[in-house]
């Protein structure tokens, strides 16, 4: 074999020796898995329109109610067995943003309550927040200007 | 004790390793390696409230265990090089404290028990003791908590993602002067 010199021969072998992800089983776990997820959350949309709520009120119970059901079941061990298997099926839909912010709190509950669940809480969904709600902000700037 | 070749140590007396110990968790108890380990747990915590603590605890009873199988009083042993991954190798320190040995701490990640083994040896050689404890520690759960993700996060790993071992490895090096021992092999015939 020749010898490995360059940071591209190197990536290129270490792709060619690992195994490859099966992407066509994962892609038909994800969305199955992630359908499902927004029909049970259509389905609590229409029940809350059938109780009479407005609009805006339904997407708001739809919300708390799967983000509720996804922080019992990380507590409970379930969810990360769901997401092994469903990979992006259940980390896009609002379930996974729920899963990112209770599992660092069940992680470092050892480290203490205020500096531990307080302090590590947002280590894996904190650049979302900072960036989305930057991102917004900006958005709000620019559309107070020019609307 | 010479140097020879640009990263070589050439020993007059090759101190040898008199004792080792191993404990290991439950999903290394479950491989083909299972039956060459002093100890396998089959509980993550073994009876801790954390996994830093538990790892602790497995350096430290894989300490007690290589000391007991040795034969030598834990007064024998004048140094001990050890090393763990996380902050301030923390599992180390703690679960050296009780033996009062004096302690030198190592971080090498993966090569930190070779790392003291080297360490060791160079110090057994010069003569500045007789016998030195080298050992190292990890647990999967506080290594994922200290360089990945939470545990409880439903992420998917690569296919080719590793797995730190849960366990501990010890051993005892020591000066072979006063021993008899047989070389089968000795590399450094020609030298």
């Amino acid at each position: 074999m020749k010898p490995i010199e360059t940071k591209q021969e190197y990536s290129d072998y270490v792709d060619k020796k690992s195994p490859n992800s099966p992407i066509l089983k994962n892609c038909f776990n994800a969305f199955w898995v992630g359908g499902l997820i927004c029909s049970i959350g259509q389905i609590l949309f229409d029940f809350c329109q059938y109780k009479g709520m407005d609009e805006t009120s339904c997407s708001t119970v739809v919300s708390i109610v799967l983000i509720g059901i996804a922080a019992i079941l990380t507590g409970l061990n379930i969810f990360n067995k769901i997401g092994k298997f469903a990979g992006a099926g259940s980390l896009v839909p609002i379930t996974g943003f729920a899963n990112s912010i209770v599992s660092p709190a069940i992680e470092y509950k050892s480290e203490g309550y205020v500096m531990g669940v307080g302090g590590k809480m947002f280590t894996v969904a904190g650049p979302v927040l900072v960036f989305g709600i930057s991102a917004s902000v900006i958005i709000g700037i620019i559309a107070t200007f020019f609307s | 004790m010479k140097h020879v070749g640009t990263q070589t140590i050439l020993f007059d007396n090759p101190p040898t390793i008199l004792e080792t110990s191993s404990i290991v968790g439950p999903k290394e108890s479950e491989g083909p390696l299972a039956k060459y380990f002093d100890q396998c747990l089959d509980d993550e915590f073994w009876g801790e409230k954390t996994w830093e603590k538990a790892e602790s605890k497995i350096i430290k009873e894989n300490v007690n265990a290589v000391v007991a199988k040795s034969g030598i009083a834990a007064t024998d042993i004048q140094y001990c090089f050890a090393g763990d991954l996380l902050n301030q190798c923390i599992s180390s320190s703690f679960g050296l404290r009780e033996l009062n040995v004096p302690f030198f701490g190592v971080f090498g990640a993966c090569s930190t028990f070779v790392e003291s083994l080297c360490l060791g040896s160079v110090f057994v050689e010069a003569g500045a003791a007789t016998n030195v404890l080298c050992a190292t520690s990890s647990h999967f759960c506080s290594a994922e908590k200290q360089f990945r993700f939470p545990l409880e996060l439903g992420n998917q790993r690569p296919q080719s993602a590793q797995w730190t071992v849960t366990g501990s490895g010890a051993a005892i090096v020591s000066n072979s002067r006063n021993r008899s021992i047989y070389y089968l092999y000795d590399p450094w015939k020609n030298c």
